[in-house]
């Protein structure tokens, strides 16, 4: 990994995945050499803002709040069976969402570097993507109502590839956001290519 | 231009067509409420209203439909209620393809799309010119996009008009590549059967069982013995109607290179042709099924991004069936590039299909015996575990059938068993490279790379991937790949429709900004040139 990443307080609980991709070591010992003076316009490996791992568990336990719900008028309506099997199936629920919640939030980390974006995230699996600069068709930003509230937007990132709108980075603070898009915008008109198709 | 005036019948004809079939399925049964003259009459009345309507739509159809060739782009504007105009610079069109059934060739009518990559769907549809005019449009758009591209270079239009006329007409360049001799289409009668049907032939054979028993004189073991008769049977069935069909499909089959494009044109009764501009060409893909790969045949598919509708996706058959070193000469062709030496995953992926089938194979198993459990069927169940043997050879043949290569300018993969592909993807086509982890390939540090390129055909899951290499190589081989991707762009700056790296970095709001980039992109490129050697 980059060597700026260290300063990322963000990254602590993630060390885990930093070990994980250390297969990338032998390009990164490469650029280290090379990178000391880190260009503007490139972010180090960062992770989400933490709120929106609040927001991932908030979700969780709405929804299964509301499939804990549907189990029990089930379960009390038309099923002769007893309460406590609703609630374990809640309470299993609560625990799976939050914790895939948890996990979702620590997977996730994005880096601009100098001629890519760099994202990993994924819990059950795990993918890690390189999309250079070159290939960038257009940026979008986009806020959700809830998203708003905790000014956070999402950025899409489009390819002209066929999985191009698979690359969606949640949970940025707006203003960042909005920074991101001028410089994406910036480093794709740089690398400005015909050829894409 | 006007589309063909006999259009507007036939076209009214096929509307009218298709009316008759939703009100004869929407009318069927309905109890006749009126009887005799009067009902006569009524029916009369609606139908001639109805032919009227549907000849005085294509009418209007055809009134507002306008094509036009200018200097640059193809304008089309239709519409009958809502009006709508395109167009679509030459330089952007992907392929061009005609196509005429049966009837249509007896009215001499052709029907004409012009795909781009953008969109979900054919971008000019002319529903229908005159045969000749087809070429024209055919010939002209490929015509004009050469044009187009050679003024950007030249920079002057009359030095390309002169190059034009100097290497004479069209069918002069034009370079016979492959033709299909009547062998090959047997062959391609012969192979075309999709092979995975036959294992689906076979469980849906599963629930005949019991009769299949008794025909044996009540002897499951006999029963056994039928069974791959009746496979058989049906196997060849299949694969006579997907002969009839491929042979149709394909017979005559002509590829030429005109200029810097392929062109092919096949069919019996209904009649394809169509254009594949070598500078769109995205991968090239080399299938081989089982059976194909047995008698040493395969077919060759170009893909383009551009998004057809039709049998082929985004993608063109180049050669549907020829020798195996006859196709792989035909690719170079079209990407100069030998086969190279394919790197097979890791043993540890092999004993991941061993487990992987097993644990299906015992879903199976328990589904079988629970049926017979629970007396929803008779038949026996063992015999689903009998298949255990299978499980290794098939791991192995799964395995075996996996490879990646990295050259110096192409990425090259191969999957899968029943039907083997091949896909060779050029650096300066790709567009992302992500490798994934399943939690079951995490167990094992495997991972699958995907290198995604540009298209409609990636979408049904058929894109460039390494199946199950080590986590690790995974890593080193995206990051490979997405360097040799900005090298051979920067190495592609003579190419005429390429302006990357020579274009001006355009101003940014801070000068700082700008001149970090510059510096950045100059220092990636420094860099990846250094780590190539």
């Amino acid at each position: 990994m980059r060597g700026a990443s260290g300063d990322d307080p963000d990254l602590t609980d993630g060390s885990e995945d930093a070990a994980e991709s250390s297969g990338d070591s032998l390009d990164d010992s490469n650029l280290d050499a090379t990178d000391v003076d880190p260009s503007e316009l490139t972010v180090s490996e960062r992770s989400l803002h933490p709120r929106i791992r609040t927001i991932w568990i908030a979700r969780g336990v709405v929804w299964s709040l509301v499939l804990g719900a549907i189990a029990f008028a089930a379960a009390w309506q038309w099923l002769e069976i007893s309460l406590l099997v609703p609630a374990t199936i809640t309470i299993a629920l609560l625990a799976l969402f939050v914790t895939h919640a948890v996990l979702r939030y620590r997977a996730w980390q994005y880096e601009f570097r100098e001629d890519a974006i760099y994202l990993e995230r994924g819990v059950v699996t795990r993918v890690r993507t390189v999309v250079p600069f070159v290939r960038i068709q257009h940026v979008d930003t986009a806020r959700g109502p809830i998203a708003r509230v905790a000014g956070l937007s999402t950025l899409v990132v489009y390819t002209a590839g066929s999985r191009g709108a698979d690359v969606t980075i949640p949970g940025i603070e707006s203003d960042r956001a909005t920074e991101h898009q001028r410089r994406l915008k910036q480093l794709a008109i740089a690398a400005e290519d015909d050829t894409a198709v | 231009m006007k589309l063909h005036p006999l259009s507007i019948p036939y076209r009214a004809a096929r509307t009218a067509g298709n009316v008759v079939l939703i009100a004869f399925f929407a009318f069927f049964g309905v109890p006749q409420f009126l009887d005799g003259a009067l009902a006569f009459a009524v029916a009369g009345m609606v139908i001639i209203a109805g032919l009227i309507a549907i000849v005085g739509w294509q009418y209007a159809y055809y009134r507002r439909y306008e094509y036009a060739l200018t200097e640059s782009t193809l304008d089309i504007d239709a519409g009958v209620v809502s009006r709508r105009s395109r167009e679509i610079p030459y330089g952007r069109v992907q392929n061009v393809s005609i196509e005429r059934t049966i009837v249509q060739r007896a009215l001499g009518l052709a029907e004409v799309r012009v795909e781009t990559a953008g969109g979900s769907g054919t971008e000019a549809h002319l529903q229908y010119v005159g045969a000749a005019e087809a070429n024209r449009l055919q010939n002209e758009i490929s015509e004009r996009k050469r044009r187009s591209r050679t003024e950007e270079t030249a920079g002057d239009a009359s030095a390309a008009d002169a190059a034009a006329t100097e290497a004479g007409t069209l069918a002069d360049r034009r370079e016979l590549l492959f033709e299909m001799t009547p062998r090959e289409l047997g062959v391609l009668g012969v192979v075309s059967l999709d092979s995975r049907i036959l294992p689906l032939v076979f469980f849906a054979l599963t629930p005949f069982v019991p009769e299949i028993t008794e025909l044996a004189g009540g002897s499951a073991g006999l029963a056994v013995l039928f069974v791959p008769a009746i496979v058989l049977a049906i196997y060849l069935a299949t694969a006579v109607l997907s002969a009839a069909y491929a042979v149709t499909n394909y017979y005559g089959f002509q590829l030429f290179a005109v200029d810097d494009e392929l062109r092919y044109e096949r069919g019996l009764l209904q009649k394809f042709s169509g254009t594949i501009p070598l500078e769109k060409v995205q991968a090239v893909t080399v299938t081989e099924n089982v059976l194909s790969r047995f008698v040493g045949y395969a077919s060759l598919t170009a893909e383009t991004a551009g998004f057809s509708p039709g049998q082929e996706g985004g993608s063109q058959a180049a050669v549907p069936i020829a020798r195996r070193d006859r196709v792989l000469e035909l690719a170079k062709e079209i990407e100069p590039v030998d086969l190279p030496a394919f790197e097979r995953p890791p043993k540890r992926a092999r004993t991941r299909y061993v487990a992987r089938y097993a644990i299906v194979l015992g879903i199976l198993t328990a589904i079988a015996y629970s049926a017979v459990a629970s007396g929803v069927w008779n038949g026996p169940w063992w015999i689903v575990p009998l298949a255990a043997p299978l499980i290794p050879v098939a791991a192995h043949l799964k395995w075996r059938n996996l490879g990646y290569a990295l050259t110096d300018e192409y990425v090259v993969t191969r999957h899968g068993f029943w039907s083997r592909t091949t896909k060779i993807v050029p650096y300066h086509r790709v567009q992302t490279v992500a490798d994934s982890q399943t939690i079951f390939q995490r167990r094992r540090q495997l991972a699958t790379l995907h290198v995604d390129v540009a298209g409609s055909r990636s979408l049904v899951s058929d894109d460039s991937k390494m199946i199950d290499v080590d986590r690790d190589v995974a890593g080193e081989i995206r990051e490979t790949i997405a360097d040799r991707l900005l090298e051979s762009l920067a190495e592609q700056d003579d190419r005429p429709a390429d302006q990357f790296r020579d274009a001006p970095i355009d101003p940014v709001p801070s000068s700082q900004d700008s001149a970090t980039s510059g510096d950045g992109s100059a220092s990636a490129n420094d860099e990846s040139a250094s780590r190539s050697q």
